[in-house]
């Protein structure tokens, strides 16, 4: 049972505004991942967008495995801006969990 | 009529349709030395003009007096060849179509000769039928230049200006004291946002400037008599006064209900859950924030389709099968409204399926871009609401990411329920009309005829018939306008010439059949200082029922007579030799 957090995702909104409402859940983006990467985007952002901060954290490592390379992004049907979105996961895990940067 | 006929039967290939299954040729021989037939042909469309007119041409030439067409479904084209027989001044009524292609090749695919040899009885029975034929001629009423709008929402009220504008008297009976039905209540509506009350206004000042329009508010049909073109119809309007009047057509446009969850279902009862109806009322009348018991409202949970598409597994009784098709469209649209008023509510959609269909499907976008959440849960498992700390919590499997259980915290629930029938039983009762499984009125073809029901001359339009949007509504009302029109300003109709017809040598007025006729087309005559039945041709529906109760089998209904009935049972039975 995961509780949803609506006030999760303004945390990662710290860098730019995470933004995956346009998302259908198409799942174009998984498919297409070089990485083969499961979980992202397509549910490690409805993770974000619902609050589920310990799932996101689970999946740290997939956040950083991802290679920025944009195949998901070029290839989204609703032009969810991906790429941003990880990154901004990747900022707030750095800021909150791993405590780095500058404060 | 003499004792010899001259029949010409013409038995159509349908270009394989029918003679790759049957042996049409044997058919055709089998049938060409029956008694009375003069002429028995193949043909390889019987429909075509060519063909058409080679038949006229025969009937003239050989002064045929039946015609026996051997082709498709009467549905198809009992009419074209009806009008073949009068363009050849054959009387139409002694034209037999026999159905060789969907009762008998379509049919029997993979046995020639069996299907063959029930062609060949199937054209012999047409044969007999058409041996006992006589002329008739249409019953011909003419029509009254006026309708009876029943059901002033959107779409009674668009059709009555329809109808005042193609120069028709219109008679608007609402039996609430305040025209508008459920448009009238709502705001914004979606696609363009156009306030609800604003369209109904609108449409009430038009019909206010029309002289022919007359609306009556607080009011009932209370009886319908007569027949298609000509109805004498009852009102009672306020004061318990009635009116009668006479009109050509009916429009029903009586609308729809809203499904009313029952105590528990997805927590309905429960401070916080509620229907879209009345949370689009809260929505409508919110000004700057939205707020319920006095709080700020901060998460929305809304439960589709409830009420509609309920499962069939025995748990609700008569379930509702269909799909509301409005609500998904509604809600996302209401669920837009509110983010226009604080765009910092939360929203989840709890759906099955998302269908906003055709161009909605931008509003569903919409919703998504202003944040709202959509989640997808599977038939087998719907949400649960609860009450947990004093909060309400619904509690969902997400399909969407692998059926994880989630649960939501909600300052309101909000249950999209679908449209139901309006309870009507007086005025189905009064009009006649059949109810569809689903409990509408029922159009007699969804395609082929729509807003047509059995009844001639009585049509069903808006959301009376089904679950519709607003401009579905209208598009369904200005459709039976059509109809109505096209009844009406021919100034009559023709009616089929099928009716009951008594023996007045054999009936000894007993009075059975006046009993037993369901329309009233039985009443008492004296014929040569004999009292006798006789039949009122404008009623009479020609359904028979007053045959079998009738102890000296005095009456017949022309162009189906026992005679006739018999010969035909006879052809069929006789072995094809
Ligand atoms: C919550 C909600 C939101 C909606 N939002 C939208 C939207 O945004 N956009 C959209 O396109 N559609 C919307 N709709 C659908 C829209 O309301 C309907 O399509 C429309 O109201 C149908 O009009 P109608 O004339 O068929 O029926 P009704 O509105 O039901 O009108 C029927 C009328 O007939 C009268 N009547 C009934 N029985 C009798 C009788 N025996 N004798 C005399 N009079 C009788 C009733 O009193 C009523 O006035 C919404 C519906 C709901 C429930
Ligand atoms: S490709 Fe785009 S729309 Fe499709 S699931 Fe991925 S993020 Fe969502
Ligand atoms: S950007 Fe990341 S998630 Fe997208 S395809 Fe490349 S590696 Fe996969
Ligand atoms: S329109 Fe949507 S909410 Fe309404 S019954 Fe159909 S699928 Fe369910
Ligand atoms: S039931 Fe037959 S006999 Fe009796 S009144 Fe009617 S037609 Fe005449």
């Amino acid at each position: 049972m995961s509780k949803v957090n609506p006030d999760f995702v303004e945390k990662i909104s710290g860098f730019t505004e995470f933004n995956a409402y346009a998302c259908i859940n198409c799942g174009s983006c998984t498919a297409l991942c070089p990485m083969g990467i499961d979980l992202l985007p397509r549910r490690m952002f409805r993770h974000v967008m619902l609050g589920f901060e310990d799932k996101v954290l689970e999946n740290t490592e997939e956040v950083f495995s991802c290679l920025l390379c944009k195949m998901c992004e070029e290839n989204c049907p609703k032009e969810v801006p991906i790429v941003e979105n990880i990154k901004s996961i990747r900022w707030y895990i750095n800021r909150d969990i791993f405590k780095l940067g500058r404060g | 009529m003499s004792d010899k006929r001259r029949i010409g039967v013409y038995v159509c290939h349908c270009g394989g349709n029918i003679s790759d299954y049957v042996d049409v040729e044997q058919v055709r021989d089998a049938v060409k030395d029956d008694q009375d037939v003069i002429i028995s042909k193949n043909v390889m469309f019987a429909c075509s003009d060519a063909t058409q007119q080679e038949i006229i041409e025969d009937i003239e030439r050989e002064k045929l007096d039946g015609l026996v067409v051997a082709s498709c479904s009467p549905t198809l084209h009992l009419q074209t060849f009806k009008a073949v027989a009068q363009r050849a001044n054959l009387n139409p009524y002694q034209y037999t179509q026999v159905n060789l292609r969907e009762q008998c090749s379509w049919t029997h695919r993979n046995n020639m000769e069996s299907a063959t040899e029930k062609g060949i009885k199937l054209v012999r029975a047409g044969i007999a039928r058409t041996r006992l034929t006589e002329p008739l001629t249409n019953i011909r009423i003419e029509t009254k230049p006026r309708t009876l709008v029943i059901g002033a929402g959107v779409a009674g009220l668009r059709a009555a200006l329809a109808l005042a504008d193609l120069g028709l008297a219109v008679f608007v009976v609402e039996k609430e004291s305040e025209v508008g039905g459920w448009t009238k209540k709502w705001g914004k509506m979606f696609p363009n946002n156009r306030l609800g009350n604003d369209t109904i206004e609108y449409l009430l000042e038009q019909v206010k400037q029309r002289e022919n329009i007359t609306l009556f508010t607080d009011a009932e049909l209370i009886e319908k008599g007569g027949n298609v073109g000509d109805f004498s119809i009852k009102i009672r309007v306020k004061e318990g006064e009635t009116v009668s009047l006479d009109v050509g057509a009916i429009i029903v446009a009586t609308g729809f209900d809203s499904y009313e969850p029952f105590d528990g279902e997805y927590g309905y009862g429960l401070n916080g859950v509620v229907t879209l109806p009345q949370f689009k009322e809260m929505v409508d009348k919110s000004n700057g924030s939205l707020n319920f018991n006095d709080h700020q409202v901060k998460n929305i949970a809304y439960i589709y389709c409830v009420g509609s598409r309920q499962p069939e597994d025995g748990e609700i009784e008569n379930p509702n099968l269909y799909c509301s098709r409005y609500c998904c469209s509604a809600a996302v649209h209401t669920a837009s409204c509110v983010a226009d008023i604080d765009p910092n509510i939360n929203q989840y959609h709890l759906y099955r399926d998302m269908r906003t269909y055709g161009k909605y499907e931008v509003m569903f976008e919409n919703a998504g871009k202003k944040k709202s959440l959509f989640i997808r849960f599977d038939d087998e498992s719907s949400p649960e609401v609860e009450v947990s700390n004093g909060a309400l919590i619904v509690k969902v499997n997400d399909a969407l990411d692998g059926g994880e259980e989630i649960e939501i915290g909600a300052d309101l629930i909000v249950l999209v329920t679908g449209m139901v029938p309006r309870e009507n039983e007086s005025l189905t009762n009064v009009l006649k009309i059949p109810i569809g499984l689903d409990g509408f009125y029922n159009e007699i073809h969804p395609k082929l005829r729509p807003v047509e029901t059995v009844v001639d001359g009585v049509f069903i339009s808006g959301t009376s018939q089904g679950p519709k949007t607003l401009a579905e509504s209208v598009t369904s009302s200005l459709s039976a306008v059509s109809k109505s029109a096209a009844l009406l300003m021919k100034g009559y109709v023709d009616l089929e010439p099928f009716i009951a017809e008594v023996d007045t040598d054999k009936c000894v007025w007993c009075g059975e059949c006046e009993k037993s006729c369901p329309y009233g087309a039985i009443e008492k005559v004296v014929c040569d200082t004999k009292e006798v039945a006789t039949i009122i041709p404008a009623l009479c529906k020609g359904g028979g029922v007053c045959i079998p109760d009738c102890p000296e089998d005095a009456i017949e209904i022309k162009g189906y007579t026992d005679q006739q009935i018999r010969s035909m049972i006879d052809a069929l039975a006789k072995e094809v030799a």
